[in-house]
């Protein structure tokens, strides 16, 4: 086991609407190792936006983490937070949500970076996509030129108003340097953009969704981040297209070796792509381990309600097993204290109206269950007669999947 | 903020279509004859209507004007049609229309265009930060905005002129000064308080249009995707927020630059701008006269129209060419 790079405990990032508290999140717990792919299914509505989000310190109004600890492990970040912060540092890693703001979000690009669901809407119609990216390289090399400890008390001059204006009223003043440009030339070649010199000055409505997927990989590599989080990476476009986007991303992630957090809701996509894998359900992850682990010796109902939904091209032709049922109602107190997947579970028993913990399936502790069919087997004299949570009437969909 | 795009596109849509070209024509026509109004002007625009007997510039008492022009000759200048001598006539104290609405170019354009920009200024970055930060910083920005709007424009403006007071800026006028015009008056009046108070009481609309823009702006993805990466707030606003809120605050400048000449010449007519030299306040003397002298409140208002229309040209211009969701044909149209 090589050693993590991102420690998240739980999490969780609740918003306050007029109809109550919904917890789009609670409870998260994830160690990212460095260098892996991790994947993140749910289906929509189970909270696997709001945790990119959050990880990235990017939720909005209402919504607000409401607890937790976000530790990342960095070295040279620790010994800079330490002087300061000595509460947030535990030997290499520091607790995000415990220094403060600026601090936190100067790590934005440089450690964590972000690719959108939908690349149409995720760059400037007014800006050609060469000047977007050479922005992104401009931050990472700011960062550079400027040690993290000093970014993260005061901005430095670069940001002052007085070099704004300037920056704007004298061209020898520009924000974005010719080497960033070129460096963003170069990133543009390196996700397989053809002619990159020249689509460098193109606008966005002039590329095909494929080819701003691949621009908004290249914009979220400029900065070199540690962790890059990929939000439905594919999602926006057509299958031949989603092939090459996730080869890219493999190619990408060997050659850096940087780690990934990817979210989807396509088995097939994780199966490509990843090397352990978390099944979320109602803003917690209910059941994680290896590839194998999860999709050859599953546990969870839900994950095996998953793999059950999709269709399989050699077996036979049967109904595809849907999970009957929507996502449960994430507010706050409507949501009890039970297995949130009892109502729709089909084995149910009456221990399922406590929460249960995560269980560990496997001796090495890398298989982790939040159900209890890890310890005990299904009972049909137990199980919960039907409709037991009907009356409730608690089935509506208020995730926040996308905002 | 002004990428080389815009510039192109401003040239490429201002060759393609007729309307650019009246608008600018127009604009520069009416700022020219601003600047040179000491040359083009016929007769001094301050001098009244003059007795060659008595010096004094009012008719005799007990006479009305119409009765002195039929019963004495010497009194020449009273309201007269236009004539060769006047070519836009005279107005009710015998001054030159025409060389009026030379001179009242000046400070109508001054006010209207500086009041203008000076809205722009303060109203656009208070707007574009409220909506972008949101929360407190909106409540605060916001609310200091409403206690402006609370007030009717003109109620303010005029609070306002009485705590700046409005004397005008008396500036010596260089064409006179260089000797290339006898016979005009030698400084010309510059409202500076009317322009600041004009300013002052339209940044509001122009803050609550860049927070509507930047209200709806910020949650486009791109802007989260910018955050993604670490770019700073302040980059985002000029970068992301600000030129692509630029169209309707371009259409609302267009807008307001003929409210403010409206203002300007309110608050001339009420005695409150310091200048009686303005195309406002021409318009507001020759209302009693419409009938019978239409020509007195007429060529100003030519005047104040041509100005407007002009900038709208120019304002349809750059909207056309700046937003980038009007192609190719629609263009200019």
């Amino acid at each position: 086991m090589s050693e993590t790079i991102l420690e998240i405990d739980d999490l969780s990032t609740q918003f306050f609407t007029s109809e109550g508290k919904v917890n789009a999140v609670h409870g998260f717990d994830l160690e990212l190792e460095r260098g892996e792919v991790f994947g993140i299914v749910g289906e929509s509505g189970s909270g696997k936006s709001v945790t990119a989000l959050s990880l990235m310190d990017l939720v909005e109004s209402p919504g607000r983490i409401t607890s937790g600890s976000v530790g990342y492990r960095n070295p040279s970040f620790a010994e800079n937070m330490r002087t300061s912060y000595p509460d947030a540092v535990d030997g290499d890693l520091v607790d995000l949500r415990a220094i403060p703001e600026d601090a936190r979000r100067s790590l934005r690009g440089t450690a964590f970076s972000m690719i959108f669901q939908d690349p149409e809407s995720s760059f400037n119609p007014s800006l050609t996509v060469g000047e977007q990216i050479a922005e992104a390289v401009e931050v990472q090399q700011r960062a550079t030129a400027m040690p993290r400890s000093g970014r993260a008390k005061t901005r430095g001059p670069e940001y002052s108003l007085g070099s704004y204006l300037m920056s704007m009223a004298l061209p020898s003043k520009r924000y974005v340097t010719e080497s960033s440009r070129a460096r963003a030339i170069e990133l543009l070649e390196t996700v397989g953009i053809p002619d990159p010199a020249q689509r460098a000055d193109e606008y966005p409505h002039e590329y095909s969704g494929g080819m701003l997927q691949r621009a908004m990989i290249a914009q979220a590599l400029a900065s070199e981040p540690d962790v890059l989080i990929a939000d439905e990476p594919t999602t926006a476009l057509d299958v031949t297209i989603q092939a090459q986007i996730l080869d890219l991303l493999n190619e990408l992630q060997a050659e850096t070796g940087m780690t990934i957090l990817l979210i989807t809701h396509n088995l097939g996509v994780v199966a490509r792509m990843c090397d352990r894998v978390g099944v979320m359900y109602a803003g917690e992850i209910v059941e994680r381990g290896t590839l194998e682990d999860v999709f050859d010796d599953t546990v969870h109902p839900y994950t095996k309600g998953l793999l059950g939904s999709v269709p399989d091209l050699e077996g036979t032709a049967d109904r595809l097993q849907a999970i009957s049922g929507n996502v449960p109602s994430l507010l706050d107190h409507e949501m009890g204290d039970r297995c949130y997947f009892a109502d729709r579970c089909p084995k149910a028993m009456d221990t399922c109206l406590e929460k249960p913990r995560s269980f560990d399936v496997d001796a090495d502790g890398r298989h982790s269950v939040t159900c209890y069919l890890a310890e005990e087997n299904y009972d049909p004299d137990r199980a919960l007669e039907e409709g037991r949570f009907a009356s409730e009437g608690a089935v509506s969909d208020v995730g926040g999947d996308s905002q | 903020m002004i990428s080389d795009r815009m510039t192109s596109n401003l040239k490429q849509t201002f060759k393609e279509s007729f309307l650019p070209k009246i608008g600018l024509v127009l604009l520069l026509a009416i700022i020219l004859m601003a600047i040179f109004a000491p040359l083009l002007a016929t007769h001094d625009p301050t001098r009244t209507g003059h007795y060659a007997d008595t010096g004094s510039p009012y008719p005799p008492m007990g006479h009305s004007y119409e009765t002195q022009i039929a019963q004495d000759g010497d009194i020449v200048d009273i309201e007269v049609h236009p004539t060769s001598e006047h070519i836009l006539g005279t107005n009710n104290v015998g001054q030159d229309v025409f060389s009026r609405f030379v001179y009242g170019a000046r400070v109508s354009l001054l006010v209207a265009l500086l009041g203008t920009a000076l809205a722009l200024v303060i109203g656009v970055p208070v707007g574009l930060v409220a909506g972008y930060y949101g929360g407190r910083i909106d409540d605060t920005l916001m609310r200091s905005a409403d206690i402006m709007l609370a007030f009717p424009g003109l109620v303010l403006a005029m609070a306002l002129v009485g705590v700046f007071g409005s004397t005008p800026i008396q500036v010596p006028d260089p064409i006179v000064m260089a000797g290339f015009a006898e016979g005009m008056p030698e400084s010309i009046p510059i409202p500076g308080s009317v322009t600041v108070v004009a300013g002052l009481v339209i940044w509001v609309w122009f803050a609550r249009v860049a927070r509507g823009e930047a209200l709806s702006l910020r949650n486009q993805e791109y802007v989260k995707a910018s955050k993604s990466f670490g770019m700073p707030n302040r980059r985002i606003l000029t970068k992301h927020i600000l030129p692509n809120s630029l169209t309707p605050i371009i259409v609302l400048a267009t807008i307001q630059v003929a409210a403010v000449i409206l203002l300007e010449a309110s608050l001339a007519y009420l005695g409150f701008s310091g200048t009686t030299l303005s195309w406002g306040y021409e318009i507001e003397r020759g209302q009693d006269l419409l009938r019978t002298r239409p020509w007195i409140s007429m060529f100003p208002g030519v005047g104040i129209m041509l100005t407007v229309i002009a900038v709208n040209l120019l304002g349809d211009w750059f909207r056309d060419a700046l937003d980038p969701n009007i192609e190719g044909d629609e263009r200019g149209v």
